[in-house]
């Protein structure tokens, strides 16, 4: 058999597949090699990316970089390669009384990942980014050489590649700071709310809660549009949990885990199928209010519990539409793209709305910033471009941006907002498709001045 | 527990398998040839499990000298050395290529294996677990010269096991089959008769556990090597394998 490391690949939405050169290393030297010998590289952690970012001519995969290499059980401080995933960190970490300070809604990223997408989870209006708590990380640049970055070594370097999504070079492990937690389970409150207006005060009335999200009924059009609920949380402490699992506090049930065998036929996603399952999950819950204490896993990665689920959508698959919308248009603009979709009737199966609190003004190419953020799920279909043309629209019209880790269609205006990245080395598709599309869009637009002049 | 080629993905796996199942253990000894990655790994059983190990030293392909493992000794050895070279059609007339497969995987490999059964026989107990291959089954045109050294090793094992059993020491032949491993990689692999070096190392460690002597890591590949194995040899040379 002879090698080939041509392989088809695919992030999470499935969508695109291309075929590429992907490889693995675990030493320095060889990792270096790949870098040399090639151009157009990109890294890769666990492709939970949806779209395209973690896609080139030339992929490294970190799935070899995968060891812990110090962790400082007094202060919570921990180091590992940057192929470690979020799963594997809590697994060593709870058990000692710690948590992750930021953490996305699967723990199946990888640390590489978590850095240059500068996650955010339930808590960014409270606690901020991923980066928040990362001291430093090693960064291998363009001639293969490995430079220590933090807030006061390699500072450029260090800001540009926290949400640079992999264009400054390949990070190969990170030291960041743990938050300490008492028990592994959440103090959870659920609210129902009727429409749009609803949920926003409810989101405001949230605001010293550490944990907020809202799933919103992304089908429901007139005085119902925005219908959803709330769910705030904190972590439990000793005495709020029951005594049973006071004995064991770190300690949760293990779930079984169910996964999608193959790829589901497409069809039974559709407005019919998504309509009733909101519908579902909107009564299953009958009081307006509801408390409870839940473990971690049901809290933070409630989709984690069935294996490939992304394979529902079917062999098409799907886009993770993500957008945010400052503040002081939030209202109006999610009104305004709610309708758009109710009006297309392309139902997402999945939709969650946060709120974000202001971001780091020196994590500069963060995706967060003070405002409302959807996110919705969207099969790949023929009509699906018009409809994220359609959106991008009204994102742009209130001054918002796209979420680089989830995009694979959207505008150059909304997503060309990296800084200090460009480098001949680390390019990405992402990258090339949203550099091509600004050098089309501005000689269509300058041979229409043109026209318009004359 | 004495681990021999400890860079392999599979016996880190293994490493890690028990370590979480049976607790920490009182010695480790990583044996390698590149210490940049054995003490990488022995820095993560550290943190993780607060593991301590000892790296050893280890080259196959140079004259070895057993008296630097005078300490080493342990009740449980996990051996995944192995070195696939080259394909028969770029590496059958390349002696240096011929004879660093035989000595990794056959000549210089049994040697210390039987260093180290000595010792288990002494102790008047032990468990050594060996990965051989599936290609040592039945030589084929593709690889032969890594599948008659590979051979070579489950015979060898084999009769050491029948020595071995009169003395209390357990030897278990593991044929992996297909893994996703630095071996493998950029190979084109059936997924169905693939494993995961995780998967393998869990299956392994069962399988130990049961003292089983003789285990392919996927069943599906006892039967597969059954076939391989028994189509007569003038139906045999003519195919492409
Ligand atoms: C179910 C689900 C829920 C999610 N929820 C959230 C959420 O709540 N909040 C949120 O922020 N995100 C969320 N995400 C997105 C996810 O957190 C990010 O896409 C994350 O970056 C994926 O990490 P990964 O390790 O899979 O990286 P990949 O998807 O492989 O790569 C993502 C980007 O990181 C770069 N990269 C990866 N490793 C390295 C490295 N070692 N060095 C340099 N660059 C690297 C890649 O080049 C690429 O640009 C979610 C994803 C899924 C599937």
């Amino acid at each position: 058999m002879k090698k080939n490391f041509v392989q088809k690949i695919a992030n999470w939405g499935n969508y695109p597949v291309v075929t590429k050169n992907i490889r693995t290393a675990d030493t320095l030297s060889a990792i270096r090699s790949f870098v040399e010998q090639h151009n157009e590289v990109i890294a890769r952690g666990n492709g939970r990316c949806y779209g395209d970012a973690a896609l080139a001519e030339n992929i490294f995969s970190t799935a070899r970089l995968n060891k812990f290499i110090n962790f400082d059980r007094i202060n919570g401080i921990i180091e590992c390669e940057s192929g470690v995933l979020l799963a594997d960190v809590l697994d060593l970490i709870i058990k000692q009384g710690y948590f992750l300070y930021v953490t996305p809604g699967t723990k199946f990223i990888t640390v590489g990942g978590a850095i240059a997408s500068d996650v955010h989870g339930k808590n960014h209006h409270s606690e901020g980014c991923f980066s928040d708590y990362l001291i430093s990380f090693k960064l291998m640049i363009e001639d293969g050489s490995v430079h220590n970055c933090s807030e006061s070594e390699n500072a450029q370097l260090f800001w540009s590649t926290i949400g640079g999504m992999g264009l400054t070079g390949i990070i190969l492990s990170a030291v960041f700071k743990l938050r300490n937690i008492e028990t592994a389970y959440i103090r959870q409150e659920s609210i129902k709310a009727e429409n749009l207006d609803q949920i926003f005060s409810l989101f405001e009335e949230s605001d010293s809660w550490t944990y907020n999200v809202a799933w919103i009924d992304c089908l429901q059009t007139g005085n119902r549009i925005g219908r959803s609920i709330l769910m705030r949380g904190e972590h439990a402490t000793r005495n709020e949990i029951d005594a049973k699992k006071r004995e064991t506090p770190y300690v949760i049930k293990e779930r079984l885990l169910p996964s999608v065998p193959g790829y589901l036929p497409s069809v039974l996603l559709n407005r019919f199928t998504v309509k009733l399952f909101n519908k579902l999950y909107y009564a299953q819950q009958r009081q307006k209010k509801t408390e409870n204490i839940v473990d971690y896993e049901r809290f933070f990665f409630p989709l984690d519990a069935v294996g490939n689920w992304n394979r529902i959508y079917g062999k098409k698959g799907f886009i993770q539409y993500q957008m945010v919308i400052p503040k002081e248009h939030g209202r109006q603009g999610m009104q305004e793209i709610l309708s758009a979709i109710a009006e297309s009737g392309n139902g997402s199966f999945l939709a969650v709305l946060k709120l974000f609190g202001k971001n780091n003004p020196f994590a500069y190419n963060s995706f967060p910033m003070e405002g409302y953020t959807l996110a919705l799920d969207f099969k790949v279909n023929l009509q699906l471009p018009t409809l994220v043309a359609q959106l991008d629209t009204i994102v742009e019209k209130y001054g918002g941006r796209i979420y680089l880790t989830k995009d694979s269609m959207s505008k150059n205006s909304l997503t060309n907002y990296l800084r200090n990245v460009e480098n001949p080395k680390f390019v990405s598709l992402q990258h090339k498709r949203i550099l091509n599309s600004t050098i089309t869009s501005q000689t269509t637009h300058g041979t229409n001045s043109k026209r318009n002049r004359q | 527990m004495i681990v021999l080629g400890s860079n392999s993905e599979v016996a880190q796996a293994f490493v890690e398998e028990v370590l979480q199942r049976d607790g920490n253990l009182e010695k480790l000894y990583l044996f390698t040839s590149e210490p940049e990655l054995a003490h990488k790994f022995a820095q993560h059983l550290q943190v993780k499990y607060l593991q301590e190990s000892e790296i050893v030293m280890l080259d196959l392909t140079s004259e070895l000298n057993f008296s630097r493992f005078e300490r080493v000794e342990s009740s449980l050895l996990f051996c995944a050395v192995g070195y696939l070279g080259m394909g028969s059609e770029e590496g059958l007339y390349d002696t240096k290529n011929t004879t660093r497969v035989l000595d990794i995987n056959f000549s210089r490999l049994i040697p210390l294996l039987t260093h180290f059964a000595e010792k288990m026989e002494r102790r008047r107990g032990g468990t050594m677990i060996v990965l051989s291959s599936v290609a040592g089954d039945r030589g084929r045109q593709s690889n032969f010269i890594y599948g008659s050294a590979k051979a070579g090793l489950t015979a060898y094992l084999s009769g050491l096991r029948n020595y071995m059993h009169h003395r209390r020491v357990h030897i278990m032949t593991v044929k992996p089959g297909f893994m996703r491993t630095k071996m493998t990689e950029g190979l084109p692999l059936n997924p169905v008769l693939t494993v995961t070096p995780s998967r393998a190392a869990a299956n392994i460690y069962t399988a130990y556990r049961n003292k089983r002597n003789v285990i392919y890591v996927l069943p599906v590949w006892r039967l597969i090597m059954f076939v391989i194995k028994n189509i007569p040899e003038f139906i045999f040379v003519k195919l492409k394998l």
